[in-house]
């Protein structure tokens, strides 16, 4: 696999529209749930086609209707022992209609970019262990509703991979390592692309008009036969109601920093539960030191001095993995507030540029 | 939103086998389609495996949801089939259509299974067919009729979907398998607000010779729908330009149109305009600023975290290092506070938000204090 892998390293995922559509449907009929599936294709000289997908058997929870319930199910799906023998047996199936049925990830849905967690790390890693070329796609509900479609390719970098293999997250390692938030994942370009059949398909709709189109007679005639919009570019875009999403996303970075701030606190805890050892530990020592010099005065044999490796039990560093998942968050969002504050200013000039003629 | 046909005159619905005790109605049938559904089939099509020459058709399942009283379906998505076909015996993998309708309905349970599709608009008796075996009672859609979609996808022809349902009918008993009467009823491609979206980068891609497009920001986004609104606004003042000029023929209801249009742009104060979009752009860039600052934060805290410290270094002591640390670490603490607190002032209102950081610093000494 190492190999394979120096030879070709992914540069980009090319999504055929059929997929897009897949997973755009299956995410927005089940939000706010989260919606996961699985994505077959192939890889092409460091391009991976996803040609087709499917998605997970959703998990029946109408015994307790908790839909934070259903969430967290259906994010653990890609890994749960189920759904592993499901897409194996949908994979074979679809090889026998000549759809290339190799497993090459799988898809997520998101709320404003939030999909950044444990979950989504462990279903990655379930994934790229065994195979190197594969990648999670994440379809970004509550951002496609704005009218531009969001769907970003993210897989774990091979550095990460090698520090979450061994679970190493403590703060010598990652001193060691030089692993920091940034390098969690890598992602990748995505394209979306068109068979020939699609593309003749998709000039077809709305159907095409005559070059020269009629006057209308009066003005039900234009109220009655609206003019058909093209799906591009979408024209939701220049909506100006961006506040519930500013707002939405202050949210979730206030969230963000609530568990940031108890990710520091457990690190506290732990710094003042080691200091104490810590503390006892030269305590003991100093103690038998003085012991040994009375004895040595006695001529005695001195007692070890090491005997406080067993007496004493340094606490576990709890792991810095948490934390630094929390900080790829708080990354993403502020970059999404970025990207937001960059569209709203220039509607904003543009209504005013409007309203108040030079 | 859907895209329609042509308009449509629904003469008769044919009425399923013993009709009597099931209760269907003999209202009109609708079939709504979705995109994916289509797409599907176009690429099943696609990727059909043209190596035996005969078959110049692939087929498949139709599978979605029926409302309550039977006259309105949609077709949520498809599955191919494999089959065989020669001029005179067609085979069906009939195991594989069972297993792969219980894989796809575990996948989603309040989906059933419709009809079937194919790809070339001919109906001959092999169709008849296969409609038989999908509205059969055992193995189809009974007592609901199978929905029968074609789409053409012959080169160099427009594609077309037709729909389809049937009725039975035979000359003869034993021939009642292999014939029926298709009728053919209306069908709309169907789109929610959320496909728009993913729509519309699809189309991109079509618009352009390597079938393929990137996915853009929203700011690239933003700019290709202002680059198209303001062409859109040049061509229509370039006809009323036109109309001024003398040289095309004015067209009242246009002008009309035009004039309401202009209308609707509300009549406010250039004082008030002026204020409130200044309050606005403040609060948006104050957000901004703020997230931005929480970033900072909190990367600086992540540096430090794992931050090599002189201290530590020269002190080969484990226990100082650790110790420095952990002062370090209640820096951080106090910095995610300071925030916090910034953010949630943020929230307020710009104004509110520097005011609440400015309030919030002389408390700091106190609480690295405690």
């Amino acid at each position: 696999m190492a190999e394979v892998q120096k030879d070709a390293p992914i540069k980009s995922v090319q999504v055929e529209a059929l997929v897009v559509m897949k997973i755009v449907k299956h995410c927005s009929t089940s939000f706010p749930t989260v919606a996961t599936g699985s994505i077959v294709g192939m890889d092409n000289n460091s391009v991976i086609e996803v040609t087709n997908t499917f998605q997970f058997p959703s998990v029946d929870v109408s015994s307790t209707d908790d839909r934070s319930d259903a969430s967290s199910l259906a994010a653990a799906a890609p890994r749960a022992k189920a759904n592993i023998v499901y897409q194996n047996e949908m994979i074979r199936h679809l090889k026998e209609v000549n759809v290339d049925a190799n497993n090459v990830g799988w898809y997520t849905s998101a709320t404003m970019g939030n999909f950044i967690n444990m979950s989504f790390i462990e279903n990655q890693y379930h994934y790229q262990k065994d195979n190197e070329k594969t990648v999670a796609l994440v379809h970004d509900v509550s951002r496609s509703s704005q009218g531009a479609l969001s769907l970003r390719a993210f897989k774990l970098s091979p550095e990460f991979m090698t520090a979450y293999k061994e679970a190493k997250f403590s703060t010598e390692s990652l001193r060691a390592s030089k692993l920091t938030y940034k390098d969690i994942f890598v992602e990748l370009p995505v394209n979306v692309h068109n068979s020939h059949l699609l593309t003749s398909f998709l000039h077809q709709i709305p159907a095409p008009k005559s070059a020269e189109i009629p006057m209308p007679a009066s003005l039900d005639d234009i109220r009655r036969d609206p003019v058909q919009i093209p799906a591009h570019p979408g024209f939701e875009s220049l909506d100006l109601s961006i506040d519930p999403f500013l707002e939405k996303t202050c949210d979730l970075l206030l969230d963000s920093i609530e568990s940031h701030y108890t990710d520091l606190n457990n690190h506290q805890y732990y710094q003042r539960q080691l200091t104490r050892e810590q503390f006892k530990i030269t305590q003991w020592q100093a103690k038998r030191k003085a012991e040994n010099a009375a004895r040595l005065a006695a001529k005695q044999a001195p007692l070890p001095e090491d005997e406080w490796q067993r007496l004493f039990k340094l606490p576990q560093e709890p792991s810095r993995l948490e934390g630094m998942l929390n900080a790829r968050q708080v990354d993403q969002y502020a970059r999404q507030v970025d990207a937001f504050t960059a569209n709203i200013t220039a509607k904003m000039f543009a209504v005013r540029g409007n309203l108040l003629p030079e | 939103m859907a895209v329609d046909q042509e308009s449509f005159v629904h003469l008769a619905r044919p009425l399923a086998p013993n009709v009597l005790g099931f209760g269907v109605s003999n209202a009109p049938l609708t079939v709504n389609i979705q995109p994916q559904a289509v797409f599907s089939i176009v690429d099943h099509a696609v990727r059909r495996d043209d190596r035996d020459t005969q078959a110049t058709r692939v087929i498949g399942a139709l599978v979605g949801v029926r409302s309550e009283d039977g006259s309105e379906v949609e077709v949520r998505s498809t599955f191919a089939i494999p089959h065989t076909e020669n001029e005179d015996q067609v085979e069906v993998d009939v195991e594989y259509q069972k297993n792969m309708l219980a894989l796809t309905l575990k996948a989603s349970p309040r989906e059933t299974l419709l009809g079937w599709y194919t790809t070339s608009h001919e109906l001959n008796s092999f169709s008849a067919l296969i409609q038989n075996f999908f509205a059969s009672p055992e193995t189809g859609t009974f007592p609901h009729p199978a929905v029968h979609l074609t789409i053409g996808t012959e080169a160099g022809a427009p594609i077309e979907t037709k729909t389809y349902i049937s009725a039975p009918v035979a000359v003869s008993p034993e021939r009642a398998a292999e014939s029926c009467l298709f009728i053919e009823v209306p069908h709309k491609l169907l789109f929610t607000d959320a496909e728009r979206g993913a729509l519309g980068s699809v189309a991109a891609a079509a618009d352009v010779e390597s079938r393929s497009a990137p996915v853009v920001s929203d700011i690239e986004n933003l700019s290709q729908a202002l680059e198209t609104v303001s062409d859109l606004l040049e061509r229509v003042s370039g006809f009323v330009g036109d109309v001024l000029d003398e040289e095309r023929d004015g067209n009242h209801a246009l002008g009309q149109y035009l004039m309401n249009a202009l209308s609707l742009a509300p009549k406010v104060s250039n004082l008030a305009i002026e204020n409130d979009f200044n309050n606005h752009i403040q609060d948006v860039l104050m957000v901004s600023y703020l997230a931005n600052t929480i970033r900072t934060q909190i990367e600086l805290s992540q540096r430090l975290a794992t931050a090599k410290l002189d201290e530590g270094k020269e002190a080969g002591d484990k226990k100082e290092g650790e110790g420095a640390e952990g002062g370090d670490k209640k820096n951080d603490g106090q910095r995610g506070q300071r925030g916090q607190g910034g953010k949630r002032g943020g929230r307020g209102g710009g104004a509110g938000g520097r005011g609440g950081r400015e309030q919030r610093e002389p408390r700091e000494p106190r609480e690295s204090a405690e």
